[in-house]
């Protein structure tokens, strides 16, 4: 909203310079946006909130500035000049919906000449942004800058009848407004017609057959008030926004119509002659009774946190217009109709806090009972982010947008939440994996020169059944780059499934639950190198194919976790005793079938039943050597060790025989020599 | 015979002493040991064996003599030895001389996202004022995120071009608030509670806006909360975040869910409130909302407005890392480029 200063001054007096006053008016919740020169003038921008309609005009905001400042206001001074040619003999109005419609003045003026408005009419209007058009149409426009009273000139000789009706429009009904758009409109829209048709939307647009030409000789005047709902409804449904509406369906000053329409008709006068025909049309279906609300003297202190003196209340209640008696708790107050915004008594504890002055109420800590306290799987979670971070990963943050195509590849069976009004098509639904999001991140990575990566994303995924928490790690490229300390190594498969069961180990969810298989692996996945912990995690190197149309060109590891399930498997955990006896470790090369799993050797020694054997560690493989080319050869260390006692040479050769014979009878391996 | 045994005795500790001037390693040490003491043949030994062919007269002489010398060769070699063993020491440990000024291998450490970690800061600040950390669905209905908060079915803040709609009355919500009405019709007061998390407005992405963002939103409501303590939790929490010289100025506003309602500026952190470019000369910049709990709000929960008041605030994630690590655009934080994750 754009305020003149050299306008407001005619409502106001202000004892300080504009700077100035743009930051005491400010303080008081009218956010100044700019102040500008303009010509001789200064234009504010103001920041209006939607609450305070009544500030949409010049009259408004020097309320608030006589507030500020306890200056006077002086209201516009016009004096009508009725001729004895009667209103009533030209035109009837009637309201057909009364509750869309509470008030419509009207005002007949006859004999005028339309011409270009008076330069210092055409510079004010354009100080506040509006373009100069005619007179009749230039008037309506002050006054509406002036005293926030939408108006509208109807050109009368081509009004149908002598009768403007305001009622819905018929179904089907057609209008062409003043932008020149024809509209079909419905029952849910009000309009103003005349004895044939609809001539104008209400409080939106009027119509362009009944519009002010430099033909025009008599002019209807339209000063009238619509219910918000209605307007803002209508506005939306034709995506129409104008001065009118905006005003309208924010709430306009019903007791201003009848103002405004004498203020338009006498300037109208003045600018293009013609003869102001004598009353006024006021159908006023809308009148209630002021709004009154009680303010308790108790409740600025015990609300606002400190006193204030009754004096400064009742000069700030002064100020705004707002009537009142005192009582022995407080004052009953009557709300000024332009205060749309005021009706409960926490209304004017505002208007106290506000002009009063925010900062002279002292910032206090409150005091508080009970504890405070993070969110159920914060701890979880907080542990998990550790743990990743010292294992070298990276969070990221992506969007929860995608779009179907790309997320089937992923979720083939997903039920997608989608939108009603997607802003782009390639986020029109909410992701149900995370896997395309850190795909799109290492591959912006990727693209940038950037080929050593671990990521993870620990965040939300969502189904129409309900909203579920996910984690994913992603890596690619080097482990290790080369140094002086250390040679380069890739991340390999065997990389990722560590830092899977570190974080497994790590929440006490490796178990039974976390049993590795090959079971349902999804098609992204290389066949020949993915698993799955058991519900808990699946993961592996991508599919080369998926890979190619990312266009990555390096291998990708990825790993799915379930991290619902796996923080609700957390378990305290008990301490075990340090053995006192000594540790016996052995080692063994084998020579197996090519084919022959770890697991299997693994399985098969410990179904030995050696109770003294702690641990199976495998440490070297070779897949060729001096053995036969179906053969390969594992190297792996038992450890024995028993809680009460030191082992004999005896025993151990026992244990170790026991070992060999197995593996040799059920794997055919061999010792190698 | 004795007077030539004890002028024996003297050449050897002659020979010794020339001899010993010459060692200059362990090595050398051990050879001259032995040759003068070795309990075989040591130079010295051998006279000391000679001591029962001597007259039992001088036998006492001589003996003294000869001690003395082992004496005094011994307690050279032991001198020789320490010293000499301290320069072999310090010459290996020379020899491990590492270029200290080698980088370091460093392994790679993971970084959390920039997000995460101020979300965690807020947190620990209100957890440490008594709240308690709530969360709730980002598919929200539109009672939650309109209705409840005061907002009907007309206001313009439910306008299909500013809200993402999953159906007529289902929305991703525009702001964490729903979570504060569902934590209400959950619970009697005292509430003290604090709503991190994804909020979603139809806004084109650029320096600014992102049509994803975080919010975190507080909320107390207890008896006889003031607008007071309004202003002191937020000027606490915002010199615990950003420093204690950090001001903080409360102006008049408009939200639907509260009043009075206050937008909350902070002295900018970029110039110290002598005016520059981010504050447009101002000296401060906005950063939240906030205000007293509107009493129809809390009527839509059922608590007595007579005897409950409370206060409610909320704030952008981004926009406040973005004050405090002068972020520059709002994207960089959903780009994942790990040049800029690497900096936190």
């Amino acid at each position: 909203m754009k305020i003149s200063l050299s306008w407001l001054k005619e409502f106001v007096d202000i004892p300080v310079d504009a700077q100035e006053l743009g930051k005491k008016v400010t303080s008081i919740g009218l956010a100044v946006e700019s102040v500008e020169p303009h010509g001789n003038d200064t234009v504010f921008e103001l920041d209006v909130t939607t609450n305070r309609p009544d500030c949409l005009n010049h009259l408004g905001v020097a309320r608030e500035v006589g507030a500020i400042f306890g200056t006077p206001i002086r209201s516009p001074q016009f004096k009508l000049r009725e001729s004895t040619a009667k209103t009533s003999d030209a035109i009837s109005v009637s309201i057909a919906d009364p509750d869309l419609c509470g008030r419509y003045c009207g005002r007949f003026i006859s004999g005028v000449k339309i011409g270009p408005s008076p330069d210092w009419l055409k510079q004010r209007l354009e100080s506040v942004g509006i373009r100069s058009i005619n007179n009749v149409a230039d008037v309506t426009n002050y006054v509406l800058m002036e005293l926030g009273q939408p108006l509208h000139a109807f050109d009368a000789e081509s009004l149908h009848g002598h009768e403007i009706i305001v009622r819905r429009a018929e179904i089907g009904e057609r209008i062409t407004t003043l932008d020149g758009i024809e509209r079909t409109l419905t029952p849910s829209t009000l309009v103003i017609a005349d004895a044939q048709r609809a001539v104008a939307l209400a409080g939106i647009m009027g119509g362009a057959e009944t519009e002010i030409s430099g033909k025009t000789t008599n002019v209807f005047l339209e000063s009238a008030h619509f219910a918000p709902q209605s307007i803002r409804k209508t506005a939306r449904s034709l995506g129409m926004n104008t001065e009118a509406s905006y005003r309208f369906e924010r709430g306009a000053d019903i007791r201003m119509a009848q103002t405004a329409c004498d203020r338009a008709a006498t300037m109208i006068q003045e600018l293009a002659g013609g003869e102001i025909h004598h009353g006024m049309i006021d159908v006023f279906p809308g009148k209630t009774a002021p709004v009154r609300v009680s303010l308790r003297r108790i409740r600025i202190e015990s609300f606002l946190g400190s006193a204030v003196e009754d004096s400064v209340v009742d000069g700030i209640f002064q100020r705004l217009e707002f009537k009142f008696a005192k009582t022995s708790s407080g004052w009953d107050v009557e709300v000024p109709s332009f205060r749309v915004d005021v009706s409960v008594e926490q209304d004017l504890l505002e208007e106290i806090a506000r002009l009063y002055g925010y900062d002279r109420f002292p910032g206090t800590l409150p005091s508080w009972r009970g504890y405070g306290s993070f969110l159920p799987g914060d701890a979880g979670e907080r542990q998990l982010r550790d743990l990743l971070s010292n294992s070298g990963y990276s969070e990221i943050t992506t969007y929860s947008f995608s779009d179907e195509e790309t997320e089937r590849r992923f979720r083939p069976d997903i039920d997608p939440v989608k939108f009603q009004n997607p802003m782009t098509e390639d986020a029109a639904i909410l992701r149900s994996s995370l896997v395309p999001g850190i795909l799109k991140s290492l591959h912006w990575n990727l693209n940038r020169g950037i080929h050593d990566i671990q990521f993870y994303e620990l965040s939300k995924v969502y189904r129409k059944s309900g909203e579920n928490r996910a984690l994913i790690l992603a890596a690619t490229g080097a482990l290790r780059t080369q140094s002086l300390h250390d040679t380069p190594r890739d991340f390999t498969f065997f990389d990722l499934k560590g830092d899977i069961e570190n974080i497994l180990e790590s929440i006490g969810a490796l178990s039974k639950l976390s049993e590795l298989s090959t079971e349902r692996i999804p098609p992204y996945y290389h066949p020949g190198r993915s698993a799955r912990f058991g519900e808990l995690a699946v993961f592996g190197e991508i599919h080369p194919e998926q890979l190619e149309a990312l266009k990555i060109r390096q291998r990708v590891f990825l790993a799915e976790i379930n991290v619902e399930a796996l923080l609700s498997k957390t378990s305290m955990k008990s301490v075990q005793a340090i053995p006192r006896f000594p540790a016996i470790r052995r080692d063994f090369s084998f020579v197996l079938d090519k084919g022959t799993q770890y697991v299997a050797v693994q399985r098969m020694i410990a179904d030995v039943g050696i109770p003294e054997l702690t641990r199976i560690e495998p440490f070297d493989r070779m897949e060729s050597g001096p053995f036969a080319d179906t053969k390969y050869s594992l190297s792996l260390s038992v450890v024995y060790q028993s809680a009460d006692r030191t082992l004999t040479d005896t025993e151990v050769e026992g244990f170790d025989r026991k070992i060999l014979d197995i593996l040799e009878q059920r794997l055919g391996a061999q010792l190698r020599k | 015979m004795s007077s030539d045994g004890i002028g024996q005795l003297r050449s050897i500790e002659d020979q010794f002493d020339r001899e010993c001037g010459a060692v200059a390693d362990l090595r050398a040490l051990e050879d001259i040991r032995n040759r003068y003491l070795s309990r075989k043949s040591g130079l010295l030994t051998t006279q000391l064996q000679n001591l029962r062919n001597i007259p039992a007269a001088e036998r006492a002489a001589f003996g003294q003599a000869a001690n003395q010398v082992k004496g005094k060769i011994e307690s050279a070699l032991e001198l020789l030895e320490a010293r000499l063993s301290g320069v072999e020491k310090n010459a290996a440990l020379e020899r491990e001389r590492l270029d200290i000024t080698l980088p370091g291998n460093r392994r790679r450490l993971g970084h959390r996202h920039p997000l995460t970690q101020v979300r965690r800061e807020i947190e620990e600040i209100f957890v440490a004022m008594g709240y308690t950390v709530e969360d709730g669905p980002e598919v929200e209905s539109t009672y939650y995120n309109f209705e409840a908060l005061n907002i009907p079915s007309s206001h313009p803040a439910r306008d299909p071009k500013d809200t993402f709609y999953i159906s007529d009355d289902v929305v991703l919500r525009t702001h964490t608030s729903p979570v504060q009405i569902r934590t209400m019709e959950r619970m009697k007061p005292p509430v003290r509670i604090i709503c991190p998390g994804r909020v979603y407005r139809r806004d084109a992405a650029d320096a600014t806006h992102t049509p994803m963002f975080h919010q975190i939103e507080g909320l107390f409501v207890d008896e006889g909360v003031t607008f007071s303590d309004l202003k002191g939790t937020l000027e606490r929490f915002h010199k615990q975040f950003f420093g204690e010289k950090t001001e903080t100025r409360f102006r008049p506003s408009f939200f639907p869910f509260t009043e009075p309602s206050a937008e909350v500026d902070l002295s900018c952190v970029f110039c110290d409130r002598s005016g520059c470019r981010v504050c447009k000369q101002t000296g401060w910049i906005e950063v939240m909302g906030s205000g007293m709990v509107n009493p129809k709000v809390l009527g839509f929960v059922n608590y007595d407005v007579e005897k409950y008041s409370g206060f409610a605030f909320g704030l952008g994630i981004e926009r406040y890392h973005m004050l405090k690590y002068g972020t520059g655009d709002i994207q960089l934080y959903y780009q994942n480029d790990f040049r800029f994750l690497e900096q936190f």
